[in-house]
């Protein structure tokens, strides 16, 4: 189906009554998330995805999209007009957003931030139209050997980009291998890791890890510092761009929405990194670079169509190869397995409606993001000043319910508490959970490349290196395991990935 | 050597890598072309196993960040809530699970109170949850549990 009929599937499926319900209400529940510290886009992801079981498969994954995107919105929001950043990608909105506010710009900052994201997620959206079909064309060549090796790249990359050390961000990766291992093994039906419980035969849900480590843990990590949030809050005045506000983001939001739409592709890195290296990258070229941190707008429009354009690229690998590259991709494809759909170069033939559907509905509903957020920005405001003692037990109530739900079995809610302590314990000792969380998926696929490579081959591990992609995307994984040594690239890793904790 | 977080961190490595491994070889190990249940999880666990070893070397080698403190009630309280629920939910039912995962979680804060407005509260929440996930949702949970009917 060429990219013309694709996008009219597309516009008449996102259009329906129901998915354009659902998109809205997905954007709204992200923008709210994306406000709130101490709740982001994964954990609500989490929580709601045993709910949607229930929903038309692409009902449910364009409200769970519109979750996604819509937090890329919401934490640049109070990132400009309370300091506060609602998700760890709005970080660097509030080094010049928030600036920007103080001086009395923050309608400027706010339509600043909108419009780069709008415009960002345009781009995206039709990076996606164009690409996928042929990504997906040319995946249809891969074999086991070439989907082993972009999984190791994808797994590298996860662990290069964690803060802390390399060597931690491999233990962990090692550990949700392991995590990934219980079960059964489809190959030979042995039990493995089962300790005699039957509950574990099918596994460990990838949900109940993931609510555990991410919502529970963070829970319980935020207990600890319960001071009020009383964050000044910036008075929003004029909400129009001047001239020169327009004439200095135009190429800040080009250069942004590039960066954000080749790091989104790429497996394992993802919004964070898109906002800092546009930032990183802006400051470096832009004539105005004196005034980064100081309230220049192009300290703002940059990152924020970075992240917007990455959280919409993102989604390419995870549909056309159905390789997660980041740990909410990974919840995702969990949404997607459970309906019956499974994402790969065959979607596109397959479920088209569900693709294009897609895609269209992540345009429009960036299109009611630039609209949503612009006027509510005082009930947003409103709405961080809920005290968290109030939304901690909510959020407690929300996940329980959610991994009972998946199964109605309480084994299910006695792991996701003992993941909330694991989480917990993580944070204490400075490990990043998303190797984790994105090795849990992938490491068992790929033990089953791996495998099948092998039979193929019969034993012979050259496979790997015979095959040009395959080699290739190993070189790639070797370098960027290389450059963690270049005390250089060091330096910009700590700095950036310092300023995220 | 001092107890920081990358001894505590090795040391869950190595342990979990070592009972990994020690259930690992217990599967049949196959050939690289025919490769059996045990043959991954031998190789990922004894790779858990060094890298733990190798955390642990590093926290001898250098001065790590020493272990933060413990919120102990927090750690306990939260998901003991949880378990509570977990505990409830079928013999109580959805309501009541859902009022003590509640209340049993606010009280983990410093700010909590136990007055009646609060516990309004927890009434009005929990049965506005009963609403949205059993009616309108309708996920199959009963109201009230066994031992309550």
């Amino acid at each position: 189906m060429d990219i013309f009929n694709g996008l009219l599937l597309g516009f008449s499926t996102a259009t329906t009554f129901g998915n354009f319900l659902y998109c809205f209400l997905g954007v709204l529940l992200g923008t709210a998330v994306g406000v709130l510290p101490g709740l982001g886009p994964i954990a609500t992801i989490s929580m709601l995805l045993p709910f949607t079981f229930g929903l038309p498969v692409d009902t449910a994954l364009i409200m769970l999209a519109g979750i996604f995107y819509g937090s890329q919105y919401g934490g640049s929001t109070t990132a400009i007009l309370m300091n506060l950043p609602g998700e760890a990608s709005s970080v660097v909105t509030t080094l010049d957003g928030h600036e920007m506010a103080k001086q009395g710009k923050a309608g400027r900052a706010l339509a600043a931030a909108a419009i780069g994201s709008f415009f960002a997620g345009t781009v995206g959206t039709l990076f996606i139209a164009v690409s996928a079909p042929l990504l997906a064309s040319l995946a249809l060549t891969f074999g086991p050997a070439e989907y082993f090796s972009l999984i190791v790249l994808g797994l590298i990359t996860s662990m290069v980009l964690a803060s802390g050390s390399l060597l931690t961000a491999f233990g962990m990766a090692l550990f949700g291998v392991m995590l990934g291992m219980i079960g059964t093994d489809v190959n030979s039906g042995a039990a493995r890791f089962t300790f005699g419980t039957p509950n574990l035969l099918d596994g460990l849900d990838f949900v109940v890890v993931a609510t555990g480590v991410f919502g529970l843990g963070d829970v319980i990590a935020n207990l600890e510092n319960e001071k009020s949030r009383s964050a000044g809050l910036a008075q929003v005045s004029s909400l129009f761009p001047t001239r020169e506000d327009w004439k200095r983001m135009a190429a800040p939001i080009l250069r942004g929405t590039g960066i954000g739409v080749l790091l989104g592709v790429l497996p394992g890195a993802g919004v964070l990194l898109a906002s800092f290296s546009a930032y990183a990258l802006e400051k470096k070229v832009s004539r105005h670079s004196a005034e980064f941190g100081k309230g220049a707008i192009e300290g703002v429009a940059a990152p924020e169509a970075a992240n917007n354009a990455a959280a919409q690229t993102c989604f390419i690998p995870m549909l056309t190869l159905g390789l997660p590259g980041t740990a909410t991709m990974a919840l995702m494809i969990g949404a997607l397995v459970v309906q019956g759909v499974q994402p790969g170069p065959e979607i596109l033939t397959q479920q088209p409606a569900l693709f294009w559907g897609l895609v269209v509905s992540m345009w429009l509903g960036n299109l009611m993001l630039l609209f949503l957020n612009l006027p509510l920005v005082g009930v947003w405001a409103k709405l961080i000043s809920v005290p968290y003692h109030y939304l901690f037990p909510m959020i407690s109530v929300f996940v329980a319910i959610g991994v009972y739900s998946i199964n109605n079995s309480v084994f299910d809610v006695y792991m996701m508490a003992l993941f909330g302590v694991l989480g917990y314990f993580f944070k204490k000792v400075g490990a990043e959970p998303a190797p984790l969380i994105l090795a849990m998926i992938l490491g068992p696929m790929a033990e089953e490349y791996l495998r099948r490579a092998l039979l193929i081959s019969h034993g012979d591990a050259s496979v790997f290196f015979t095959s040009p992609l395959s080699l290739g995307t190993l070189i790639v994984a070797a370098l960027l395991l290389l450059s963690i040594v270049s005390p250089r690239f060091r330096k910009v890793r700590e700095e950036g990935l310092q300023e995220a904790d | 050597m001092r107890i920081g977080q990358d001894s505590i961190l090795g040391l869950f490595f190595a342990v979990t890598g070592c009972i990994a491994l020690w259930i690992s070889v217990q599967y049949p190990f196959g050939t690289a072309g025919r490769m059996g249940p045990g043959y991954f999880p031998v190789i990922v666990s004894s790779l858990l196993v060094l890298t733990g070893i190798g955390v642990l070397v590093r926290s001898i080698a250098a001065s790590g960040d020493a272990f933060p403190e413990i919120n102990w009630k927090a750690l306990i309280m939260v998901p003991a809530a949880v378990v509570v629920f977990g505990l409830a939910i079928e013999p109580l039912g959805f309501l009541p699970a859902v009022l003590l995962l509640l209340v049993l979680s606010a009280a983990t804060s410093i700010k909590f109170k136990l007055d009646w407005k609060a516990a309004v509260g927890a009434l009005v929440f929990a049965g506005l949850c009963t609403v949205l996930f059993i009616q309108l949702i309708g996920l199959p949970m009963p109201v009230l549990g066994t031992w309550l009917q």
